[in-house]
């Protein structure tokens, strides 16, 4: 049934781009993968850069490793364990943020150190486990699953309505946290929210294109947009479109055989030259 | 000067400091602060540096644990917490974020996302509100490429579209020109009188406060002395609240207010600059015709000081 669904809408999804190298199901499927992944990575990118978390978005990313421990220690599906522990990592960053007087980066910093070495010690025991880790560390989208389509798509519902619902207040608050306050915005509640649904879009998108190349998935293309954007109705729709451009480019480039790149590479080296073309303009316009 | 608790209890107060204490650490920063702020005037809160002035402010807005109590007359007993507006002292933010300062008023206001576009009753408001800052010019330009007097405007009106019952600046002119602060008391006190909230206004700019402040407490981690400027701001209270004697403004020679005096004043422009000269001695400086010196010794402590005719 859900084979069934996923499989007419990748058809879908490789009607939208008539190549040749879109011939392969395994590349219909990356497709789909990248259309939900990249308004996904997006808008959560639009965030990251207002709210400076980009540096959290790493540490999320990096938990890929000790999710992958966890899921070895406790037999689970790293499926579920991945998942799992970026979210009880994120949220609990936000609240070690919140309540110390610690520095953000500190809290990250050691939290960020404390996940990856709990990853590296279980899995350097593990071989079989070993050779999976390579796979989390570039990503691979073209072997992407039914089961995480189906995630992505689940998560894309409620990332979008949290958007709908958040993305004004959001703005707000990252102007300035103490005003939002006073004037009555909840605003931890609004943290906690967005902190644990980007924990799981950067883990969903860790499986596409690796923890070394996660956040730049969700910046580059969110920083592309701000040098276009004159407001914030411009900021939400060319983020979407840089984002689209480097998600569908990057896969189309990297299966040509003139290309012949990993996936992810291919995506965010389009998303980087596309912001060194933006960059270049904001400079000139400014002039 | 200090009013003990007891007797401000009048219902006239907006909020009532009641044995406020506050310890961070070693440092005891608010030491059983006991004052009130009068409903509907401008209260002004001075002391130096890191006398608790801020911490006392969140102390109002609740946003800080401390001992003793802050009251709100008349709406603690009605069950209401009061509305606030907030200006901080100066918006420390993100200039690249691509928003207008339309976007910014309406993204704490309106529930439709941004992107969907703007609420035509939202920005009818918000225009209304600009208005009354004299900033409708700036509605459509880029929040991050303003002046630093120009965002405090755009602060102000948008802590004035919560329709507060407690409006607080946190030293609101310290980044801004003297005469951008002048223009901006002017202005408070207009919307004031006309919305008739309670002001509280942190300020480290005595000559402001003199001028148009209705009441005032002088901290430095505890009251030293509250009540209206002229009777309040003796010498001696505030060389204790600051700790040392300072070459004071002779606030008796100085008329009340810069609009009470005369368009023929050949002082009114140092009166409106009040900070440039200190000792202004009104009987020997003013030509207007009047002596303010003697005017003071007999009316000494009253408000009816000034170029009274």
């Amino acid at each position: 049934m859900l084979n069934e669904l996923i499989l007419s809408l990748s058809d879908l999804a490789a009607m939208l781009f008539p190549f040749d190298c879109m011939g392969p199901e395994f590349m219909r499927r990356a497709m789909l993968g990248l259309l939900l992944i990249a308004p996904l990575a997006a808008l959560s990118g639009v965030q990251v850069v207002n709210s400076r978390m980009s540096f959290f978005s790493d540490a999320i990313g990096h938990s890929a490793f000790a999710g992958v421990a966890l899921g070895l220690i406790c037999s689970l599906p790293v499926e579920f364990t991945m998942p799992g522990l970026a979210l009880v990592i994120g949220v609990l960053i936000m609240y070690l943020r919140r309540g110390s007087r610690l520095s953000t980066d500190t809290v990250i910093g050691i939290i960020f150190s404390a996940v990856v070495a709990f990853g590296l010690a279980i899995v350097s025991r593990n071989r079989e486990a070993s050779r999976g880790v390579n796979m989390f560390l570039y990503g691979d989208i073209l072997t992407i699953g039914d089961n995480e389509i189906a995630l992505l798509a689940v998560l894309l519902v409620a990332f979008l309505a949290f958007q709908f619902f958040a993305w004004n207040r959001m703005l707000h608050i990252s102007v300035n946290e103490q005003i939002a306050g006073v004037h009555r915005i909840k605003v931890s509640m609004y943290q906690y929210l967005f902190a644990a649904l980007l924990s799981l879009v950067v883990i969903l998108c860790v499986r596409a294109v690796g923890v070394l190349l996660v956040t730049a998935v969700l910046i580059v293309p969110a920083a592309t947009a701000r040098n276009f954007a004159r407001n914030s109705r411009q900021l939400f729709f060319l983020s979407l479109v840089f984002s689209y451009v480097s998600c569908a480019g990057g896969l189309l480039i990297s299966a040509q055989p003139w290309a012949n790149l990993p996936a992810g590479a291919a995506i965010v080296l389009l998303a980087c030259a596309m912001f060194a073309v933006s960059f270049v303009a904001a400079r000139l316009r400014s002039k | 000067m200090t009013i003990p608790a007891e007797t401000a209890a009048a219902p006239a107060d907006a909020v009532r400091f009641e044995h406020v204490g506050l310890t961070l650490g070693e440092n005891r920063i608010l030491d059983d602060v006991c004052a009130h702020v009068p409903r509907g005037k401008f209260t002004a809160i001075v002391g130096p540096n890191g006398a608790g002035k801020t911490t006392l402010t969140l102390a109002i807005l609740g946003q800080i644990k401390h001992t003793g109590k802050v009251l709100f007359p008349g709406l603690d007993q009605a069950g209401r917490k009061p509305r606030f507006g907030f200006v901080p002292q100066r918006l420390v933010f993100d200039r690249d974020i691509p928003m207008t300062v339309m976007d910014y008023l309406l993204s704490g206001l309106q529930r439709m996302p941004l992107f969907l576009g703007h609420s035509k009753r939202h920005v009818e408001r918000i225009m209304r509100y600009l208005d009354e800052v004299e900033c409708t010019r700036l509605a459509d330009h880029a929040f991050g490429a303003l002046s630093g007097g120009e965002i405090q405007r755009v602060l102000l009106a948008q802590a004035l579209l919560q329709e507060p019952d407690i409006l607080i600046l946190d030293e609101p002119t310290s980044g801004v020109d003297f005469k951008g602060g002048q223009i901006c008391c002017e202005l408070l006190r207009r919307v004031r009188e006309k919305r008739g909230f309670t002001q509280i206004m942190i300020s480290h700019d005595l000559a402001t406060v003199t001028a148009h402040a209705d009441h005032v407490i002088c901290l430095n981690h505890r009251v030293f002395g509250e009540g209206e400027p002229r009777v309040a701001l003796t010498h001696q209270v505030l060389s204790e609240t600051f700790g040392l004697h300072l070459g004071l403004p002779d606030l008796h020679g100085i008329p009340q207010d810069v609009r009470e005096c005369p368009e023929n004043c050949p002082l009114r422009n140092e009166h409106l600059h009040l900070h440039d000269h200190c000792h202004i001695d009104g009987a020997q400086a003013c030509s207007c015709g009047h002596d303010h010196a003697h005017d003071h010794a007999h009316d000494h402590g009253t408000t009816e000081v000034g170029h009274a005719e």
